[in-house]
Parts: structure tokens; C-alpha cells; sequence
């Protein structure tokens, strides 16, 4: 039976000869590419931080690699990790998917590993150049410019009024929010970076004409550390306290003890930082706010904070008088009303007539917004060029150095990212200004914008890798979400609200290594090649190719037919399908 | 050795007897029961397999044509929706001429979901090139499975072994368990006259010119027809050994019967009862089994009706637009015979309904007393 089975006729198609003679490439009228683009978070980062390859890099484990891309845009991970608003969150397209990354947790991990390493950065320095510059006040936006001006190759000496470094970062934000040695070792870091320091002194409107030999440029940034009057009766007493100085008296050592109630009169983040210091040395803290508390300009989160504390707070109310009787002050509040809303959202408010009512406490905190210690840090309009940027105005006056104002005293934005950005701009158009005159630094500033900008990126000045992304700014529709799973976002492990109330301990606990890299792993990185490989594995043509040792894949347009898979179902839009030019 | 077993274990004891190397399925009611026991096996070492665990039926089949192609013998099992599921793989499976062995477990297609015996499913993949075999028992699906094999590997066609959800897949009878010894003796390995080689690569079923498509059409046509010349010899085999055989159609009482019901699967077993009590009352009534639908085994066909003067067709199936599948297939049968009886086409049983003793003697009687079938389909219990 089986001979006989063996002569049924079998008829079938087979072929040994290799398909690679077929070159379906010809076929091919669209071309993919490799075409890394832009992370929404990275445009929205004031510091241009190049987020998205930063949480590549940390997921993978490579997390000295990942702290050096952060300090290539802000020499301040450590800081920024813990105080920032991290506007790059409010933008990231996993929070449509389901919870925006915890970039700031990320970054506060990546700069506590290299400190807990004593990790040095490999950081590329241009060749020395002949102009010295003189940066007046060691704030994060002088410190942020004499770093990337010693990057570029200037000599760079800081002048810093109060014995330490540091600005409102050092003697402004509470311990618990912002731990000393994170602040110290970011300055110490900035130092090795060849900044002198020059701390103690202060530097009057006199130093512009003795600077004319000395240095070529003055970078101003001496910030707003003056608590700017409310304008009503009784501010001037002596039981009404600044609240930058009360919070500097903490920061200097004075051992303070506000006891009984105390009324601090804001709403920014100064006033509640004010709040939870009373709080923490033994006294109660009344918050009053002429607005509603979502109108707040303070951080959500702090003001939550703050209330689970014990920090008490009224809003739509305003003190229009303050009294002093037998070591006590009585304070007359005006209730607001509310009559409508501005473009923001704000609420819009005007006196209740008729509704006020007195408040008896120990003592009063005035956080109501700074100004400038001195009216000359304030850009006149001096005789000579004026260029006035997004977050620094250049001013070349006919005799002595060119003048840079920058940081608070600039930026419409008062925080440490935003001082960031204006020590970069400014340290660029000086070098622009130096090298090619002041015409080029608007053209030249465009070319290093991160996406539409206004976020400049250093890395790309400084002809790094990342001057080839392209400035499309990765959008939530353009991640292919079939490649990824839900998953939580982090919950930033904090200190208990008891715990919290016996000292200036730092409330958000560290991480451990797992969960950095869990939370870097959820990123999209939107735009940008993370190795995933699904270009290669889709690849019907086999003809995506990874080369041994090469982190990057190419591909073999000899057999790519343009089906466009590739891009497709690269889960990040770090490729692109082009027409073919005929 | 007797043993009391379930039909879905009668399919699954041949599949271990006939050392099956790749088994690949899908889970569905009534199909379960064959490869739940069968993953135990190869989880426990019975058999030495692999169980291949897919995401659906089209991947079961698809992962089924691959190892057969590295020259493994292999196994599905499915039913309904799984089946339609397969309904491309089905063509490559014949189209590649790999001798591939599935057991299908009749029910409804949905909707309504129906979890019932009905023949819909297998008989609708009529033209995908699959030898069919209809079973009534446990012992002759067992036996079945193990002449699948044998006859699938010498023509080079996939074989389906069909049988009823529930009515026979899951009704314990006493099965004769054949020893691996006999088994072995009965069905040799696999050696097959092509396979994958890696050594030697080549390409597989790529594009043809009309010509030689027409050609490999023509050499499964034939050996389609020369199957059952070789299921006539493979009877003889098989009788050698275990003294039991199954021809493509079992003719009972038909000498001399006037009416002949074409029955298949479970139904012929409850027609034997009315059969015999038809007997007794001096009725000429007999039963044409149909176990072998594919290939349709015409000349046995023309040959039992020769002396009838009624057919009953009982479909437990239907084709819309046309009529029960079974009758359209005998009515083509005996077109080109002249003078041949008339073909009754009956409804019954569909969606797993009871086809009962009595509907059964009704359909009797309603054939002897008509002199010529009113309706392509008279459906029975609406």
C-alpha cells in the first residue's frame, strides 16, 4: 500500500533560490526614516531639559549618563528635583494615557545617585576665550550663567552679598523642602566647573565704572529679596514682620519661637512657606488671602500641605489696617467679593462694603510679592543697544562693559527653572554677542530653540547630538498606545504629618533604585529611539538593520519597499514616512 | 482493553496511541474535553509532545502547518465558530497537502449561542479539500482517529473526524482500548515524502502560474478518489489487527428495503431502534450510514438505493437557499442514474434538538405514505 501511495502525484511549489535577488526596494515610493522629534516635556522644561532621553537613560539604568544630559541644560537636578513646579508634568502626553511621569522624581533620584557616588560629569568645555564677566549676586540665575559661561570658555568671577551662595535657594526655601547638602553640592559642582565665588560682598552702582577694565560683560541678577509694601495703616509696626526675612532669620540659625497665632497675609509660595516654618517652631499660622485658594499662586501641593499641618487659612479676605494694643496685633479685615474672572481665571474681586471685622494675633507675616533690594538693578533705558530677550535684557552702553539683566529681575516667572533659563540665554548672547555681535544673538538664539521654544537648549549651542532632533513637538495622538500597559505613577513616599511637625526635616523620602527606573520605564520617550527594536521586528523585508555595538538602527533601502510599518508601529514617533522625490 | 470512556476520550487515547509529536488548539465547548486530557498527557509525561497553547483557532491550524511541514505527525480538535475560524488554513492545509488530523465536535453555529450538536459547521467546509468521517460511537471514533492517520499519511490530505457534541462526545460506552503494540503495528511513523529541512532551505507555496495551480487542483481531485481505494486496504490492515472495520457507507437491512434512511453520526444509532421495530411489523425499511462524506462516496451510494423506492434523507444540518446538505449530496449522486427513487429531504435535530424514536417512525410514514416529496426539505419538529 505505501509503494502504492507513493506514486499519488504531489505537485508542489518550492523554490531554493534566495528572495534577496528580488530588490523590493524599487518597489518603493515612500521612504521611512529615522527622525528623532521633540518631548512635549522637554519644550515646556524652562531649562530645555532633554526629558525625554533623560528617562530612556535612567530606565536603562545608565544613570550617570542620564544626570549628565540634565546638567548639559541646568547644573541644578537636585535642586529643581525637589522645588520645581515641573511645568515639563503638566504637559506630558502619558498623563492622557493615564498619569503624567514623575519627572521631578526622576530627576532628584539622578542627582542624589552621582552625589551619593561623588560622580564627576563629563562635560564638554570649548576653548578658552580673552573676555571675563562679572555675574553680581550667586542666585540660581547667576550661578545658572557663570556655569554656562565657563562651559563656553569665559572666566567668570560671581559677587554674592550674604556669606553664602545659594540666593533665595539658600536662605528663602525651608530645609524641608530643600535639604542644605543637596544645595551645597550643586554649587560646589558649578564651582569645578572653573566659577570663582566671591561671597561677602556687596556690589554697589559704582562697580559698573570700576568693572570697565576689568571685565567685558555684568551679568545682574540680584533678584527681588525685598518684601514690597501692602500700603495699608499699621504696616509699619514692629509686630508686622517681612516674611523673605523672617524665613532668612531661619535659614541664618536664629533660633526663633513665634508663639501664639500668627497672620501671614499672601498667597504665593512665600507666604505658605511662611506658614509651615510658624507651624513647625510651635506657633499656629493663619493664612489670609484676598482670592479664593484655588486663585493661589502657591503650589497646590504645598498649600495641601500646609492645611494637612494645621495651617489655617481664610480666603476672599483682606486686612485693610493693623493696630498694636499691650504686645498684641489687631488686624481689620475686609471681606471681598467676587465679580467675575480675568483671561487667567482669577477671580476678580472688590471689597465687600460694609463687612469687616478685627482679628487679634501675636504676630503678622507680610508675603504679598518682592521687588529689587536696589532701584538700579532695575534695566533703565541707557543710553546704547538694548536687546530685550524672553528671559534676559542685553544693554550695550557707549563706555564700560555690556550689561546683562537677568533672573527675577526679568523673568515674569519667579523660580529656580526660570532662573535657569535666564542664566543660559544670557551666557549664549553674551558669547553670540563676543563672537558675532549683538545682530546674531536673536537668529542664533532661534536655532537653539527647544520645539517653538522659548526653552533654549545648550547642548545644541554647543553643537551636541541633539541639535539633529527634529523641533516637532511629539503630540499624545502620534504615540502609538497599543505598546503600552497602564500603569500608576509613583507615590512620592513622604515623611507622617506628626513627623513632619517636630523639625525642618525634608518631607519627601528618597526612592530606591527600583522604583526610579519603574517610574523612567512608563515614559513614552515621546519622539526619540530607545533600542525597542518593533521597527526591526515589523519589518516585513527584513531590512531594518542593527549593527553589533551600534545603539542606532538603519535601514537597507535596497529591500525596504516603504510599507511604512516601521513607522507605524514605532510606539514614539522617533520615525517618519516621506514621499520620494522622483 | 474495555474501558468506559467518553467520546472526547476515544479521540484523545487514539491521539496517544498514534504518538501524535505537536498538538495545537484552541479551547471550546464541546471540543474541551479532547485536549484538556491531552495536555495532561504531555504536561505529565504520557506522551511525549508538545502542547502548543494559541491565541485562536486560525493560530492553532496556522502552528499545526508549520510543524507538520518540519515532518511531525499532529493534531487539532475544535468545533463551530473555531472551525469557521480556521476556514482559510483549512484550504493551505489540503493546498500544501499536509496530512494533518483534527477531530470536530458537530454544534451550532451562533447566533443565538448554542453549544448543541449540529452539523452545520463541518459539512459548510465541504470544499476546503478535507477527507470527512462521521462517527456514531466512542469506539468507532477511536478507531477512526487511528485509520485518519494512516490515510491521511499516504495521500497527503488532511482528515476530519467528526462526531456529535454531547450525544457522543460526552457519553461514556465502553471503548475497546487497543495496546501501543498493535497500534505501532497498525500505523508506522510518519516519514514523509517532503519536509522543511533546514540544512536544504528552500521556499514553500509561493507563487505558481495558472498551469501548475490547475495541476496541484487536479492531484488533490485525484487523490481525493484514490483515498478510497487505499480506506478499502486500510480496512483490511486494520481488521487484521483489531477485527473491526468501517466501510465509507454501512448498508443495513437494505437488500430488500423499500424506503432507505441516509442517516450519519448519532442519529443512525437511534434509527436502528425504530429499524428494528419497523421490522417487526413487516415494514421494508433499512439504513444507508454515511461515515464517509468526503470523499462522497457515490458509486456505494447508487449501489445501496439500487432496489429502494424512497429515500429519507435525515439532515441534521441545513444550507439556506438550498436544502440538507446530506440530501443535496445524494440527489447529485443518483441524478445520472435513471430511473433512481425519489430523495425525501428531512429537518431534524437542529441546534442539538432530540431526534427522537418517534420523529424518526414519523418521518417513515410521512415518506411511505407520499408518493413524491412535496418540499426540497420537510422540517421536522417546528
Amino acid at each position: 500500500m505505501n509503494e502504492a501511495a507513493n506514486t499519488i502525484p504531489l505537485l508542489l511549489p518550492h523554490s531554493s533560490m534566495s528572495t534577496e535577488s528580488n530588490k523590493t526596494g524599487s518597489w518603493r515610493f515612500l521612504r521611512p526614516l529615522y527622525d528623532e522629534k521633540t518631548s512635549p516635556c522637554s519644550a515646556a522644561c524652562p531649562a530645555g531639559e532633554d526629558i525625554a532621553r533623560i528617562e530612556m537613560l535612567a530606565a536603562q539604568g545608565m544613570f550617570k549618563e542620564a544626570w549628565e544630559t540634565i546638567l548639559r541644560e541646568n547644573p541644578f537636578p537636585a535642586v529643581c528635583g525637589r522645588i520645581c513646579p515641573h511645568p515639563c508634568e503638566t504637559l506630558c502626553n502619558r498623563m492622557e494615557f493615564d498619569e503624567a511621569i514623575a519627572i521631578h522624581t526622576v530627576e532628584r533620584f539622578l542627582a542624589e545617585t552621582a552625589s551619593r557616588n561623588d560622580l564627576k560629569p563629563a562635560l564638554l568645555k570649548l576653548t578658552a576665550k580673552r573676555q571675563k564677566i562679572a555675574v553680581v549676586g550667586a542666585g540660581p540665575a547667576g550661578l545658572a550663567a557663570a556655569y554656562f559661561l565657563a562651559q563656553l570658555g569665559y572666566y567668570c568671577d560671581v559677587f554674592e552679598a550674604m556669606p553664602e551662595p545659594g540666593g533665595l535657594m539658600r536662605w528663602g526655601i525651608p530645609l524641608y523642602r530643600l535639604p542644605f547638602l543637596a544645595l551645597r553640592n550643586e554649587i560646589a559642582q558649578i564651582e569645578s566647573q572653573g566659577v570663582h565665588i566671591h561671597t561677602g560682598q556687596q556690589i554697589g552702582k559704582k562697580f559698573l565704572q570700576d568693572a570697565r577694565n576689568l571685565y567685558n560683560a555684568v551679568f545682574i541678577s540680584c533678584g527681588h529679596p525685598r518684601t514690597v509694601e501692602i500700603g495699608i495703616t499699621g504696616e509699619q509696626i514692629s509686630a508686622v514682620e517681612n516674611g523673605l526675612e523672617f524665613l532668612k532669620r531661619i535659614r541664618s540659625g536664629e533660633s526663633i519661637s513665634p508663639d501664639g497665632l500668627s497672620a501671614v497675609i499672601g498667597g504665593g509660595n512665600t507666604a505658605i512657606d511662611v506658614a509651615r516654618s510658624i507651624v513647625r517652631l510651635g506657633g499656629k499660622a493663619l493664612i489670609l488671602y484676598r482670592r479664593r485658594r484655588r486663585d493661589m499662586p502657591a503650589f497646590e501641593d504645598e498649600v495641601q500641605m500646609a492645611l494637612e499641618e494645621g495651617v489655617e487659612l481664610r480666603e476672599i479676605v483682606a486686612p485693610v489696617k493693623i493696630t498694636e494694643e499691650s504686645g498684641r496685633c489687631i488686624l481689620t479685615l475686609q471681606e471681598m467679593k467676587i465679580t467675575g474672572e480675568d483671561s487667567r481665571g482669577r477671580a476678580n474681586i472688590l471689597p465687600d462694603e460694609g463687612k469687616t471685622h478685627e482679628l487679634h494675633v501675636q504676630h503678622v507675616f507680610k508675603a504679598t510679592g518682592a521687588g529689587p533690594a536696589e532701584d538700579w538693578y532695575n534695566p533703565t533705558e541707557e543710553p546704547g543697544t538694548s536687546l530685550a530677550l524672553t528671559n534676559a535684557r542685553l544693554i550695550c552702553p557707549d563706555k564700560g562693559p555690556v550689561l546683562v539683566f537677568g533672573g527675577d529681575l526679568i523673568n515674569v516667572t519667579k523660580s529656580v527653572v526660570h532662573a535657569v533659563a535666564s542664566g543660559k540665554q544670557a551666557a549664549m548672547a553674551l558669547d553670540i554677542f563676543f563672537q558675532d555681535g549683538i545682530e546674531a544673538i536673536v537668529p542664533k538664539l532661534q536655532a537653539c530653540l527647544v520645539g517653538q521654544g522659548p526653552s533654549l537648549s545648550m547642548e545644541v549651542y554647543m553643537g551636541g547630538e541633539r541639535r539633529l532632533i527634529n523641533s516637532h513637538i511629539v503630540k499624545y495622538e502620534e504615540i502609538n498606545t497599543d505598546h503600552f500597559q497602564f500603569q500608576p505613577r509613583i507615590t512620592q513616599p513622604r515623611l507622617l504629618r506628626e513627623e513632619r511637625l517636630m523639625s525642618f526635616e525634608e518631607i519627601d523620602l528618597k526612592i530606591s533604585t527600583n522604583l526610579a527606573i519603574r517610574e523612567a520605564d512608563r515614559c513614552f520617550n515621546c519622539g526619540i529611539c530607545n533600542q525597542c527594536d518593533n521597527c526591526y521586528m515589523f519589518c516585513p523585508d527584513i531590512a531594518v538593520i542593527r549593527e553589533k555595538g551600534c545603539q542606532k538602527r538603519h535601514i537597507n533601502y535596497d529591500y525596504c519597499k516603504g510599507c511604512g510599518l516601521c513607522v507605524v508601529e514605532c510606539p514614539r514617533n522617533a520615525m517618519t514616512l516621506k514621499e520620494e522625490e522622483l | 482493553m474495555k474501558r468506559v470512556i467518553e467520546g472526547s476520550h476515544a479521540v484523545a487515547e487514539a491521539v496517544r496511541l498514534a504518538r501524535v509529536e505537536v498538538i495545537s488548539a484552541y479551547p471550546i465547548t464541546p471540543q474541551t474535553h479532547i485536549v484538556e486530557i491531552l495536555s495532561e498527557y504531555c504536561a505529565g509525561g504520557t506522551m511525549n509532545a508538545r502542547f502548543l497553547r494559541v491565541e485562536s483557532e486560525h493560530s492553532a491550524l496556522a502552528a499545526l502547518i508549520g510543524a507538520q511541514s518540519c515532518g511531525v505527525r499532529t493534531f487539532t480538535a475544535t468545533a463551530s465558530q473555531g472551525l469557521a475560524l480556521m476556514h482559510e488554513l483549512l484550504h493551505w492545509t489540503s493546498g500544501a497537502r499536509l496530512p494533518i488530523v483534527m477531530a470536530e465536535v458537530n454544534r451550532a453555529l451562533a447566533p443565538g449561542w448554542n453549544i448543541w450538536t449540529d452539523q452545520t459547521d463541518s459539512l459548510a467546509q465541504r470544499d476546503t479539500g478535507w477527507i470527512q468521517m462521521y462517527c456514531e460511537d466512542g469506539q468507532e471514533v477511536l478507531d477512526s482517529m487511528l485509520q485518519a492517520y494512516r490515510l491521511a499519511e499516504l495521500v497527503y490530505l488532511p482528515v476530519m473526524v467528526v462526531l456529535d457534541a454531547f450525544y457522543l462526545s460526552h457519553t461514556y460506552e465502553p471503548v475497546d482500548v487497543p495496546t501501543e503494540e498493535d497500534v505501532d503495528r497498525f500505523l508506522p511513523r510518519y516519514q514523509p515524502r517532503f519536509q522543511v529541512d533546514t540544512e536544504n532551505p528552500c521556499a514553500f507555496g509561493q507563487l505558481v502560474p495558472p498551469s501548475a495551480y490547475m495541476k496541484m487542483r487536479y492531484d488533490i481531485a485525484g487523490a481525493m478518489e484514490e483515498s478510497l481505494n487505499f480506506l478499502n486496504e486500510i480496512q483490511k490492515e486494520f481488521y487484521g489487527i483489531f477485527q473491526r472495520r468501517y466501510e465509507p457507507v454501512e448498508a443495513i437491512c437494505c437488500d430488500d428495503a423499500e424506503i432507505i434512511f441516509v442517516t450519519s453520526g448519532t442519529v443512525t444509532s437511534t434509527c436502528r431502534l425504530v429499524l428494528q421495530s419497523l421490522r417487526d411489523k413487516g415494514e421494508k425499511v433499512g439504513i444507508l450510514k454515511m461515515k464517509l462524506f468526503r470523499p462522497f462516496p457515490v458509486a456505494l451510494v447508487r449501489e445501496v438505493t439500487s432496489r429502494a423506492k424512497k429515500i429519507a434523507v435525515i439532515d441534521r444540518n441545513f444550507s439556506f437557499g438550498a436544502s440538507g446538505i446530506f440530501a443535496q449530496e445524494v440527489r447529485a449522486a443518483l441524478c445520472n442514474v435513471p430511473e433512481h427513487p425519489p430523495v425525501f429531504g428531512y429537518i431534524a435535530g437542529i441546534g442539538g434538538l432530540d431526534v427522537t424514536v418517534e420523529l424518526l417512525a414519523e418521518v417513515y410514514w410521512k415518506t411511505k405514505n407520499t408518493a413524491f416529496p412535496e418540499k426540497e426539505s420537510i422540517w421536522m419538529g417546528i
